[in-house]
């Protein structure tokens, strides 16, 4: 925006004339407006990012460079040790994070259309999010040993209490207005919940979930760093506990590429789809 | 969420035509809050009622009973050195705090304003928000080693990220209208700031710092078990590596109720002055 | 009072691909002195982008303006938005003195006076969510007169308010304006508030075209009743007509060569 001319703080001149976005647009040569656009800015950022990386693995001698994690990442693929133990995590963490959302979307609708319900179920939910995840963990190893079951019970623990949380606030937000409207025009209830209900509540139970995954993956890791059943945490405990952390490194830079690739193309699309609504205002 | 739900029964005001119908009225909201209140109650007994059983359930070498937990609870306050541990993990916490904040809002606020900064840091930002908080934990150990620094980088780590997504959220929800107002009477930049841009963020960073909090501490605990020299997290892993589960329940449990009062005194006291202007109630925040 | 020139003025927004509509269109106009001018028009044919334009919070796209004080100093401005525009966590009163640039007791003062005549002395500690929309705008005009500034631009300052209100606030900004000497750029849907009110008629057509310029010449103090401003008034209506035609028949959009 251009300065406006009679600021008091410009007081030398009294005279004030303003440049048009024609005579700016002229005024910019064309290398600025390539370095400033966003694809341009993507990049930088990249490079950017590597290079602390970089100062930051020679500040720290314990601290790997990326050309030791990448030759980490090599051997353990090398290995065969990638696939059994991606797999063993995935599977754990997926049939803990359906539980959860199965469980959560129940109670989570129960808690919002009743008063009483909420009522009672409002102290456990409370408790359940406070509980860190590494109480589970030790729990969970303690009561099921190294199994699958250890990792996936902490996985449910510890997300479903968000998804509840959400799902409860999506369907207390069906605005009391909406439902006033709906009753004076008479509409039947299969539709009211069709064409009210569900669309208001989709969005916030798609964004419990996200928030649960983000959740369950320190749940899922946490049980298999403390178990001694295989997985991802058990591979990078490995690594970590023998004082090889460019094996550490390779596994996170691993895992969290894969919850990258899956939240922007899964979790975004699905979110987007179920909140069009609210960002076509 | 609590008095959102006792807000709902509240009679309105009434005419002093009708003294009947107005007692009456009184007599069933006074019925419904104590519904209310033994419901709630009723929610505590089934807490207790579980504990018990699943104790029962895997007996109670695998999960203490609750009384064992309280006796446990009770012992750690009466020697006294719980108030070092706490103390220490409270300090950290707020530390990491401190400079998630110092480093998040910068970003936030850049990000919000400018068009290059928001293509620049969106990705990394969006992407640390989804790294589980096990990965900052043993990644700011490997750091630090066995120090207090570790700690304050996991909370640091964990909760930037939260701050600076809020506060860029917050600054592009400022009343574009607000601002063509301010410079159309000459307003400077700096008032701009002050008057505009830093009332309309504060909702939103204290939504980022509420909801950083529940997940702060846990980290700053979760990185004092995997390496720390003192702390409540410290204790948690000691008193595990002695097979003292009842121990360790008991250290959660005062730290949760801890930080629990910590949140509701401090953080929602601070809110709610600070917020005084807006005309309606903010709705349910968890 | 302010020198206000404008040349060759043009004003295109962007409508995304490949589209773009042409508000303003090549407008010139000068502003001096004790002027008081309105700007007519049919809805949405850009009167508010052409304030904007003047007071420096939109930019346009091609042509030139410049603002002159002709009492030497930088000239002051003093903006009424359509809406009232107030900080909402702030009060009143604090909202009147955001704008200020000293914040001395004389200033309180004045702002404290102007809010007098707006008749909301005893809301100043409100904050603006506790006040009607009226309230609020009447706010907006106490905060733009206590600047008192060379150039003051309204932009339908009193089109959310009850008549009487509204008789009273025109008769009030008929006094200050006799005895400050200011330029006023005033924007109004209503032909014969424009009439009472104004020195000269700017109409601006759909495509953002001058239509006309009337200069009104008529003895002040003027009231709507007097039957000079009726006849007058019912004259430029008459004239107007013809612009009702051409409103349906433009396109706004057209497609960029
Ligand atoms: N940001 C924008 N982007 C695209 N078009 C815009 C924008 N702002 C205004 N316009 C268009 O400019 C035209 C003029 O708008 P403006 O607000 O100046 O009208 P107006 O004459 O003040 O109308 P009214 O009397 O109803 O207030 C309208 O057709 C509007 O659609
Ligand atoms: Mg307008």
């Amino acid at each position: 925006m251009t300065t406006v001319s009679d600021q008091p703080t410009s007081a030398s001149s009294t005279v004030g004339r303003r440049r048009s976005t024609t005579e700016i647009e002229q005024d910019t040569p064309q290398w600025r407006k390539v370095l400033t656009s966003d694809p341009a800015a993507r990049v930088t950022s990249l490079l950017a990012f590597v290079l602390f990386w970089v100062v930051v693995s020679a500040l720290f001698d314990r601290v790997p460079g990326p050309v030791a994690v990448w030759t980490s990442l090599v051997d353990e693929f090398s290995r065969g040790e990638v696939f059994g133990n991606f797999g063993s995590t995935l599977y754990r963490f997926g049939v803990g994070v359906a539980l959860a959302t199965v469980v959560g979307v129940a109670v989570g609708v129960l808690m919002g259309l009743s008063q009483l319900s909420r009522a009672f179920l409002e102290s456990p939910v409370l408790v359940a999010l406070s509980i860190p995840a590494i109480i589970w963990a030790f729990l969970t190893v303690m009561w099921f040993g190294f199994g699958d079951t250890g990792p996936i019970i902490t996985t449910f623990l510890t997300s479903v209490p968000f998804v509840i949380v959400n799902v409860a606030q999506g369907v207390r937000g069906v605005s009391r207005d909406l439902r006033d409207m709906s009753a004076t025009y008479d509409v039947p209830m299969g539709r009211r919940v069709r064409d009210l209900v569900l669309p208001a509540v989709t969005g916030y139970i798609a964004a419990g979930v996200r928030f649960a995954i983000i959740i369950g993956w320190n749940g899922v890791l946490l049980a298999e760093w403390f178990g001694g059943g295989g997985g991802v945490g058990y591979r990078a405990r490995f690594w970590y506990d023998a004082n090889r952390y460019a094996g550490f490194a390779a596994w996170v830079v691993l895992f969290v590429g894969f919850i990258v690739l899956l939240d922007r193309f899964v979790l975004d699309k699905a979110i987007q789809r179920s909140f069009r609504w609210r960002d076509a205002r | 969420m609590t008095d959102q739900l006792v807000m709902g029964p509240d009679t309105g005001p009434s005419t002093p035509a009708a003294p009947d119908r107005e007692a009456a009225a009184r007599r069933t909201a006074r019925g419904r809050r104590w519904r209310r209140t033994a419901v709630l109650a009723l929610g505590w007994v089934a807490i207790y009622a579980v504990w018990e059983a699943t104790s029962w359930w895997f007996g109670s070498r695998l999960l203490p009973r609750p009384h064992e937990v309280l006796q446990s609870a009770i012992e750690i306050i009466e020697t006294g050195n719980f108030v070092g541990d706490f103390s220490a993990s409270v300090l950290k916490t707020f530390a990491g705090f401190g400079v998630a904040a110092l480093v998040g809002a910068p970003i936030g606020y850049a990000m919000g304003r400018s068009r290059y900064w928001r293509a620049f840091f969106h990705d990394g930002v969006t992407i640390a928000g989804t790294i589980p908080a096990i990965v900052y934990a043993v990644m700011s150990l490997i750091v630090f080693g066995l120090s207090n620094l570790g700690p304050i980088l996991a909370v640091a780590l964990v909760s930037a990220p939260y701050v600076a997504l809020n506060v860029a959220e917050g600054i592009r929800g400022v009343d574009n209208q607000l601002i063509t107002m301010s410079e159309a009477f000459g307003r400077t930049p700096r008032q701009i700031r002050r008057e505009v841009l830093v009332p309309t963020i504060v909702p939103f960073v204290f939504a980022a710092i509420r909801m950083c909090f529940a997940v702060a501490w846990k980290v700053e605990a979760l990185t004092e078990v995997f390496g720390g020299r003192s702390g409540v997290g410290f204790q948690i892993r000691t008193e595990y590596q002695l097979y003292d589960i009842s121990a360790v329940l008991a250290w959660m449990v005062l730290f949760i109720a801890f930080m629990l009062v910590i949140e509701r005194l401090v953080l929602a006291k601070a809110e709610s002055r600070l917020l005084a202007w807006r005309p309606e109630e903010r709705g349910a925040a968890l | 009072m302010a020198v206000l020139t404008v040349t060759n003025l043009s004003k295109t927004f962007n409508l995304g691909t490949a589209r773009e509509s042409r508000i303003l269109d090549d407008i010139s106009f000068e502003v001096s002195g004790q002027t008081f001018v309105s700007i007519v028009g049919p809805s949405g044919c850009g009167k508010s982008t052409l304030l904007n334009i003047i007071s420096g919070v939109e930019e346009h796209t091609s042509g030139d303006i410049t603002l002159t004080s002709d009492a030497g100093g930088p000239a002051r401005m003093g903006y009424v938005f359509q809406d009232p525009r107030l900080l909402p966590w702030r009060s009143v009163m604090k909202n009147m003195m955001y704008v200020q640039d000293d914040q001395s007791r004389d200033t309180v003062a004045r702002a404290e006076r102007y809010l007098d005549m707006v008749g909301l002395k005893k809301n100043a500690d409100f904050y603006p969510g506790q006040l009607s929309g009226g309230m609020q705008q009447r706010v907006g005009i106490a905060r733009a007169f206590a600047v008192e500034p060379d150039l003051l631009l309204m932009d339908e300052p009193f089109s959310h308010l009850d008549a009487i209100t509204a008789r009273g606030l025109r008769e009030q900004l008929q006094d200050i304006w006799a005895q400050s000497k200011k330029t006023v750029v005033f924007v109004t849907h209503d032909v014969v508030e424009a009439v009472e009110l104004s020195d000269r008629i700017i109409v601006l057509q759909p495509g953002g075209l001058i239509y006309e310029d009337i200069t009104i010449d008529l003895p002040r103090p003027r009231r709507q009743s007097d039957k000079a401003v009726a006849t007058l008034q019912a004259d430029v209506l008459a004239r107007l007509e013809t612009l009702k035609a051409m409103a349906a028949a433009e396109p706004v959009a057209e497609p960029v060569a």
